[in-house]
């Protein structure tokens, strides 16, 4: 199992995790913790949104499918400048679904990554964001 | 009718000519009367003369067109019946006094043979040209095309425009793949057979499976048998005929099946992304505090979800490359990286089972171009297989080096049941399992059926060879980089690797 010997590095590092599905949320958190990211979890789109823009986060997780605001939308506004300035968080989507044309597109160019839920243990995706570089950090 | 008006006036000329010497016969006469018997000529004997002269010369003009009316009839007769002379009238024979009935006899000669010519005319031309009335071509109840050398479609049936669902006016004279999106199941294509048969044989045949058409306006696709029949040089340009035998209901149950489990399959990826999730949290709390016995069910349920997790995502991807949805993207990659990294993966689920994976990799191998999560899937396959058909044999061995042709090649070799000589050509279809083992080994069959699948995306090769009883090895190649760079100028944007697992910009796990 990964050893928690990387917590150093990660330290004050902020993780929005916006994600409904409880024990997704919880395993991402706890995974991460250990790993020494400083975790943020929140179950609903419209509080998720407000948080992503008055906090300052590096890292911010979207599930496309949370209640009040679709993850879509969420990025969509991060990535507005008028409606969200000087974001400088990198924005991961991470979902189970195929997505319409449309919508791929928008997350192909707006997101710095999307990853398949199913396919990643919440280690892997700490192993993911450890090699992700930040912005300003 | 100039040839008959010279005619005429030769015919004329003729006999005012013998009339003239006639005449000056006559005028000879009367100049030895006059010489001899002492007769004197007045005026109104000259006259006389004078007068039958120019009578004999009317007689003459009338006598040529009175003989030549016969002549002249059956002269109309040929030409009206000729088809190169038009708006000439039929003569009408009742008026003729001299040969009436040798005319009526030759016309009825005529007509009979322009008739027969006619017949054997048409016989001709629908032998050899128009199979819109063929009766059995345009009746077979199977829809039949037959295409020009460069695959324009010269005759489609009746039951040909009904499958494809156009007037045969619509797709007469058009390119074969303007009218039908066709794909085959393989590499082996109808373009790829003609252009071996035009090269070397003059007459082949080809039948191919499960051949795709893709159809418009939310249609469902059709799946069809294909067979072909190739002719060189035929006279009528007729060089490639199709016959197409429709089996949708059969084919499409399969892949209703499959899309259907799919379907299904998709519901479980969360919960056991989950599970996996408390199983490597469960492992990382107890780690050092159990017992050897109850460490070895950890790594033992470990192993299980793991495995289930890549079932899953066989399935899965078997629903894509069946419905053409699976795209790769392949970028420049270290592949000893990929294969270590895929037996760590692997050793675990060998583990379990007593199974040591031994790995060698040459040196200095060149770089590759890879979907890499892809070609993880194909390396875990054929481990996963090896474990599965090792039988009581503890080890498997993977190499992989440059080959001779230049080719990366990574083979895993067991030393377990193997396979039976008869069976080995099916092992990289759909659902194909060994028979003998069916029953003792579980699998879905689909593991080297997508392998091959995604192998070839790589534009590499797969293979087996197998000893009954001895063991198998199981091989396939990959390009490297610099070979698969050359052969494809890839304008795609290069920061973004798509898969079934999702892609990182910039990201050194997905891209490089």
């Amino acid at each position: 199992m990964p050893p928690d010997n990387q917590t150093t590095h990660n330290n004050g590092k902020r993780v929005l995790c916006i994600e409904d599905e409880h024990f997704i949320s919880e395993l991402y958190a706890r995974a991460l913790g250990r790993r020494g990211y400083d975790v943020d979890i929140e179950l609903d789109g419209q509080r998720g949104l407000e948080k992503a823009q008055t906090n300052h986060y590096d890292i911010i997780l979207i599930d496309l499918m949370v209640p009040t605001i679709d993850g879509i939308e969420i990025l969509r506004t991060l990535r507005d400048s008028a409606k969200t300035p000087h974001l400088k968080a990198k924005i991961i989507i991470i979902t189970n679904l195929e997505q319409r044309e449309d919508v791929r597109a928008d997350i192909e160019k707006q997101a710095d990554g999307y990853l398949v839920k199913a396919e990643i243990t919440p280690y892997e995706l700490a192993d993911i964001l450890d090699k992700l570089k930040i912005n300003n950090s | 009718m100039d040839n008959f008006e010279s005619l005429r006036a030769q015919i004329r000329v003729y006999l005012v000519t013998v009339c003239l010497i006639e005449n000056i016969l006559l005028l000879g006469g009367f100049w030895l009367a006059v010489k001899y018997w002492h007769i004197s000529l007045n005026f109104e004997l000259l006259m006389a003369y004078g007068l039958g002269v120019i009578l004999t010369v009317i007689v003459a003009f009338i006598v040529t067109d009175y003989v030549l009316k016969p002549l002249k009839a059956l002269w109309q007769a040929i030409i009206h019946l000729s088809p190169s002379e038009q708006g000439v009238a039929a003569p009408d024979i009742n008026k003729l006094s001299v040969g009436r009935a040798l005319v009526t006899n030759l016309t009825a000669q005529i007509y009979q043979i322009v008739t027969v010519a006619e017949h054997s005319e048409s016989i001709a031309i629908k032998q050899q040209g128009s199979l819109k009335s063929d009766f059995i071509a345009n009746n077979l109840p199977l829809p039949l095309l037959v295409l020009s050398p460069d695959q324009i479609i010269l005759f489609a049936n009746k039951a040909a425009c009904t499958y494809i669902g156009r007037h045969a006016e619509d797709i007469v004279n058009q390119n074969l793949y303007s009218i039908m999106n066709i794909s085959f199941p393989s590499d082996q294509t109808l373009d790829n057979w003609l252009k071996k048969a035009k090269e070397s044989t003059v007459t082949d045949s080809q039948l191919w499976e499960r051949v795709r058409l893709n159809v418009t306006d939310n249609q469902p696709t059709r799946l069809f048998d294909l067979a072909a029949y190739y002719n060189k040089d035929n006279p009528q340009k007729y060089e490639i005929l199709l016959v197409l035998f429709d089996h949708t209901t059969q084919y499409s149950q399969d892949d209703q099946a499959i899309s259907f489990v799919a379907l299904s399959v998709h519901e479980l990826r969360t919960p056991l992304a989950l599970l996996r999730g408390y199983i490597e949290a469960f492992d990382e709390e107890t780690e050092g505090k159990l017992s050897p016995e109850l460490q070895s069910f950890m790594s033992k349920m470990n192993a299980t979800a793991q495995q289930l997790s890549a079932f899953v995502n066989n399935i899965l991807n078997v629903a894509r490359i069946d419905n053409d949805q699976l795209s790769l993207q392949l970028h420049e990659e270290n592949w000893p990286e990929i294969v270590q990294g895929t037996v760590d993966m692997m050793s675990l689920r060998a583990k379990v089972r007593g199974i040591k994976l031994t790995l060698n990799m040459a040196a200095d191998l060149p770089t590759v171009g890879a979907d890499r999560i892809s070609i993880q899937e194909v390396i875990a396959n054929l481990i996963d297989n090896a474990i599965k058909y090792s039988g009581s044999s503890k080890e498997i061995i993977i190499n992989t080096r440059l080959n001779d042709e230049g080719l990366v090649e990574t083979t895993v070799q067991d030393f377990g049941v193997g396979v039976a000589t008869s069976v080995l050509p099916n092992l990289f279809t759909k659902f194909y399992r060994d028979h003998h083992n069916r029953a003792q080994i579980g699998g879905t069959g689909l593991g080297l059926y997508l392998s091959k699948a995604i192998v070839s995306a790589h534009g590499g090769n797969i293979w087996v060879k197998s000893t009954e009883g001895k063991g198998s090895t199981f091989g396939f190649t990959i390009l490297p980089y610099t070979q698969l760079a050359d052969e494809t100028k890839n304008n795609d944007n290069k920061e973004i690797v798509r898969s079934a697992h999702g892609w990182i910009k910039n990201h050194s796990l997905y891209r490089r």
